[in-house]
């Protein structure tokens, strides 16, 4: 008797469990993916989007994060509006993608129809920020120095970006320059996409260069050009990094943040978005992307899904604010 | 450290049993990469960056050079065998490669494009030893006045690709250049001609229109010859060159290796300018100018070295101040990056083992290339051997995955068709197909360094003339394209009047 | 008036060179640089105008008889060209592998490839190993399209 129970109470365990795991399996309170996730970088193989999603593809599998596989596809072409559409064409939680401020901007300038609201966005990671650089033997050796000179003669002065008015290297600029008080529709901005951006201020073709604070540290350390300030809140911390000014410190009160982090599709199911919330927080902490970010220098930035909603709104805003003072918007 | 300690170190680690093997591995690997009509060094190099993760970073730049060098030397496969130029510069290759492989003389063409190419790498890469760290300062010196005009002189060399009507050489150029307008302009981010369709934004990619005017267009004639026998005899794998033949290619080779070098040295479109610019200046140089076009040693040796000597060229702003020249040496810096190397302008103090490791594994991998390459030869110009039909089949199955590799998108494959139907009729009514090709790829450039320019200076065109080496280029550039225009009218003028007078002694 | 064929060309052309005028008439302003993104592109489209005046008036130099296709050709180029839009239009849809096999294998049919054996191998053969070294070794992922891999 006594074993008849015994072996009976492990059925009924046993049955209690299946159930339990059916019903959860079933439910509508959690999801798991049931095949290959696809993680698409809107670019070319390559780039900032591009290293990012493989490197989450591949800490996500090596870390045994997630179970399944992930695949990243590459969907080039519109500055991102291609990779957009076909998100949105997909609709389904096994494509999601990776983006940063362009999915802000594009839409803003009238190059796309989808705009971050036609997404969920579900976390940010990381963080870049912008650098204001001129050459080493320029007369000016901070931001003031350099915007008051701008107020007097803007025509002496001119702008290079990698990118087109409206886009990033030139909008982190404006931001930074209206906060100071110049006028920024005599800004003289000149966008070199050929990679000729960095030659174009060392030859002294243009005075100043707009561009992201890691391409600035081995031409500051070879004594080139000098960084007259960045956009973050606080210094950066590492060798040459921590020597470059903020421009809040230098009393502008700017900041422009180069986040990127990823993306689902609309009204994404409250199921799968916990799902990948809480995939994303631990792949944030592993060891694994500490040792990815660590590798190309980008900063921690972690925001889960309702801060980055937040986070993304307000800076819509801003930009806007920005791009119709310029008349840019659409 | 000098440059004789330095190259001494850099063979240490080339020559290595270690080194060897991996700059063999790259060069074979990238070879096969490069034959694939539409995979040059870009994506060669991209698919190493994973592979070299956590490899020591002095061999992981040996085999990322051998992969580069490869891919240069398997691309002139597909274009002289199939028309199908990987990337843009190779698209001078083809002019000659191609019509020397159809008249069955494929061996021949493959021989010399590796030999000019072994010449031009080897060449530029005893210029990268001597004089790297001297020439960093002429990298950066050309800035958007210097480009246009560069664009310019490259852009008004076109009227030397009319082969029968300057008219229509003409008309093809300034449809290249329209199609360059298409897109995000990137001096006003305004959208160009998309007509609301994203896949336009950025514009038409290179590989659409040079596959579709040069290979999908080809495809075409291949069709009407379906049923010909093979014209290919024994000869179609021999590579034995004359004493003349390689006479004839020697000057160029020579002169184009040094000019291809300093071309390459300038951040921006080196090798294509390069390549187009050996192509017509030995045109120009030629005795034997009418045969250029119809599988002339001299015009398929000169883009071959000059584009090889510019690959290594574009080496120069990379090694010495960690600006990246090209696309592909932008994807190699990437590369860098994630072996834990930032280049930049204290690489060759910092981290002489790579500097110069490079520069030595560029010796090495051109001494492996041709060793490896010219035997293969005569197998890889069987491919030509393929029953017509069969062959026609792969040639647009390759286009289709060498233009789908690059931009993952259907709407890039039905822009291919629509250009591969333009070259067909282009081709009918003898409108020569590469002023199109080179104006679109300069034009964009020069439309955005013209503005460039003239937003810097304020709208005076005055930036054009106080820049010596701008004044300098335009000039040449406008002599260049008026000569022979003026030298053709007279020429045509005599032949109207003798043929005046034939029908007059009738 | 449209009696040689560079006349009907250059009439072509020059509806081409007005369209384009016309879009490039039509660009937005954008008020902060010296020279807008429309002044290129109407140099361009009038240059093409004048080029096609200029070819209305030039001599024909090629003749008839070269430009006529072969006999019977026309429809095979239009089968072929059909072919390639079906190929490209199920490119994705189906997957590259079977489109690629079928495309292959009935196109060179077509041609006149009538060695069944060999054909059925290399249509089987090429698009299977180009897809694996291309997805595994590549890593450039070509659409699978309705193959489970």
């Amino acid at each position: 008797m006594k074993k008849f129970l015994s072996v009976m109470s492990v059925f009924i365990l046993l049955f209690v469990a299946a159930c339990s795991n059916d019903s959860t399996a079933s439910g509508d309170d959690t999801w798991e993916p049931e095949k290959t996730i696809e993680i698409v970088a809107p670019a070319g193989p390559g780039g900032g989007w591009d290293t990012t999603a493989r490197m989450a593809a591949k800490i996500f599998e090596e870390e045994e994060i997630i179970d399944q596989g992930l695949g990243v596809v590459n969907k080039p072409g519109g500055g991102g509006a291609v990779a957009w559409a076909y998100i949105h064409g997909k609709d389904s939680p096994y494509n999601l993608f990776v983006n940063s401020p362009p999915l802000l901007l594009v839409p803003l300038n009238g190059q796309s129809e989808y705009t971050f609201n036609d997404f969920t966005p579900i976390s940010n990671l990381i963080a870049d920020y912008a650098a204001i650089a001129v050459s080493a033997d320029a007369e000016w050796d901070n931001l003031n120095e350099l915007f008051e000179d701008m107020k007097k003669d803007p025509e002496s002065i001119a702008v290079v970006g990698a990118s087109s008015p409206g886009s990033m290297d030139h909008i982190q600029f404006v931001h930074v320059a209206k906060a100071a008080g110049v006028d920024i529709t005599k800004i003289k901005y000149v966008s070199d996409q050929d990679g000729g951006a960095l030659t174009q201020l060392l030859n002294g073709s243009v005075e100043v260069f707009s561009t992201g604070v890691a391409e600035t540290v081995e031409q500051v350390r070879a004594g080139n050009i000098k960084v007259l300030g960045i956009t973050s809140e606080e210094r950066l911390t590492g060798e040459v990094l921590e020597d470059f000014p903020t421009a809040i410190e230098q009393g502008i009160d700017a900041s422009f943040i180069n986040w990127r982090g990823f993306f689902g599709p609309a009204d994404m199911d409250q199921a799968a978005l916990d799902y990948y919330e809480q995939k994303f927080k631990e792949l944030n902490d592993s060891e694994g992307w500490a040792g990815v970010r660590e590798q190309y220098g980008w900063s921690e930035m972690y925001m889960d899904h309702e801060e980055y909603v937040d986070f993304l709104t307000e800076q819509e805003k801003e930009m806007k604010a920005l791009l119709d003072e310029l008349g840019l918007g659409n | 450290m000098d440059i004789f300690d330095g190259i001494i170190t850099g063979f240490q680690v080339a020559l290595s049993f270690q080194g060897l093997l991996i700059v063999f591995i790259g060069a074979v690997t990238g070879t096969l990469i490069g034959m694939i009509p539409g995979l040059g060094p870009i994506t060669a190099i991209a698919v190493m960056i994973p592979i070299t993760y956590g490899m020591d970073p002095a061999m992981a730049l040996l085999l990322m050079a051998g992969v580069y060098y490869g891919a240069a030397y398997g691309g002139a496969a597909s274009s002289i065998l199939l028309n199908a130029p990987g990337e843009s510069m190779s698209v001078p290759t083809t002019f000659d490669g191609y019509p020397m492989a159809k008249q069955g003389k494929a061996g021949k063409a493959l021989a010399i494009s590796a030999i000019a190419s072994f010449v031009g790498g080897t060449i530029s890469v005893i210029l990268l030893t001597l004089f790297a760290p001297v020439l960093a300062s002429v990298a950066v010196s050309f800035g958007p006045a210097e480009y246009f005009a560069l664009m310019l002189f490259g852009l008004l060399a076109v009227s030397s690709f009319a082969d029968g009507s300057t008219v229509k050489a003409l008309i093809s150029a300034t449809i290249g250049f329209m199609i360059a307008t298409v897109g995000i302009d990137g001096q006003t981010g305004t959208t160009r001609y998309t007509f609301g369709n994203a896949n336009l934004l950025e514009g038409v990619d290179f590989l659409v229109i040079a596959l579709g005017l040069f290979a999908l267009a080809e495809v075409s004639s291949l069709i009407f010859e379906r049923k010909e026998k093979s014209v290919f005899g024994k000869k179609l794998g021999s590579l034995q060159l004359s004493k003349n033949e390689v006479k004839e290619m020697a000057g160029p080779t020579g002169r184009q290796s040094l000019i291809g070098f300093l071309i390459g040295i300038l951040p921006g479109a080196g090798g294509t300018i390069a390549s187009f610019l050996a192509y017509i200046s030995e045109k120009k140089l030629s005795k034997k100018p009418e045969e250029f076009g119809k599988g002339s040693i001299a015009g398929l040796a000169a883009p071959e070295a000059a584009n090889n000597s510019a690959s290594s060229g574009s080496f120069v702003p990379l090694l010495s101040l960690g600006i990246p020249g090209s696309g592909t040496t932008a994807v190699m810096l990437g590369a860098l990056i994630v072996l834990g190397v930032q280049p930049g302008p204290l690489l060759m103090t910092e981290h002489p083992d790579i500097f110069w490791g490079v520069i030595a594994s560029m010796y090495i991998g051109n001494v492996i290339l041709l060793v490896l390459n010219l035997p293969l030869i005569p197998y890889i110009s069987k491919i030509l051997k393929v029953p017509r039909p069969l062959l026609i089949s792969l040639v647009i199955v390759f286009c289709i995955i060498g233009v789908f590799g690059v931009s993952y998108n259907t709407f890039d494959l039905y822009l291919l068709v629509l250009f591969g139907i333009v070259g067909f009729f282009m081709a009918r009514f003898k409108f020569p197909a590469a002023p199109m090709l080179l104006a679109f790829i300069l034009g964009g450039m020069m439309e955005q360094s013209l503005r460039q320019s003239l937003t810097i200076s304020n709208g005076s065109l005055f930036i054009f003339v106080e820049k010596p080496i701008a004044l300098t280029l335009i000039v040449i550039a406008f002599l260049s394209f008026i000569v022979p225009i003026l030298r053709n009218r007279n020429r045509k003028k005599i032949d109207e009047d003798s043929v005046d007078q034939k029908y007059n002694s009738m | 008036m449209l009696n040689t064929l560079n006349k009907k060309l250059a009439l072509l052309l020059a509806i081409l060179a007005a369209c384009y005028l016309l879009f490039s008439f039509r660009l937005p302003d954008y008020p902060y640089v010296p020279v807008d993104s429309d002044a290129v592109p109407i140099t361009l489209g009038f240059i093409l105008l004048l080029l096609s005046i200029f070819l209305y008036f030039s001599k024909d130099e090629s003749k008839k008889e070269e430009r006529r296709l072969p006999k019977g050709e026309t429809q095979v180029i239009l089968s072929v060209l059909g072919f390639v839009i079906l190929y490209v239009f199920f490119f994705e849809i189906i997957g590259f592998v079977l489109t690629t096999a079928l495309f292959i294998f009935f196109n060179s049919l077509f041609l006149g490839f009538k060695k069944w054996l060999p054909n059925v191998i290399v249509s089987l053969a090429l698009p299977l190993s180009i897809y694996f070294l291309f997805d595994s070794f590549l890593q450039i992922s070509l659409p699978s399209g309705i193959l489970p891999f």
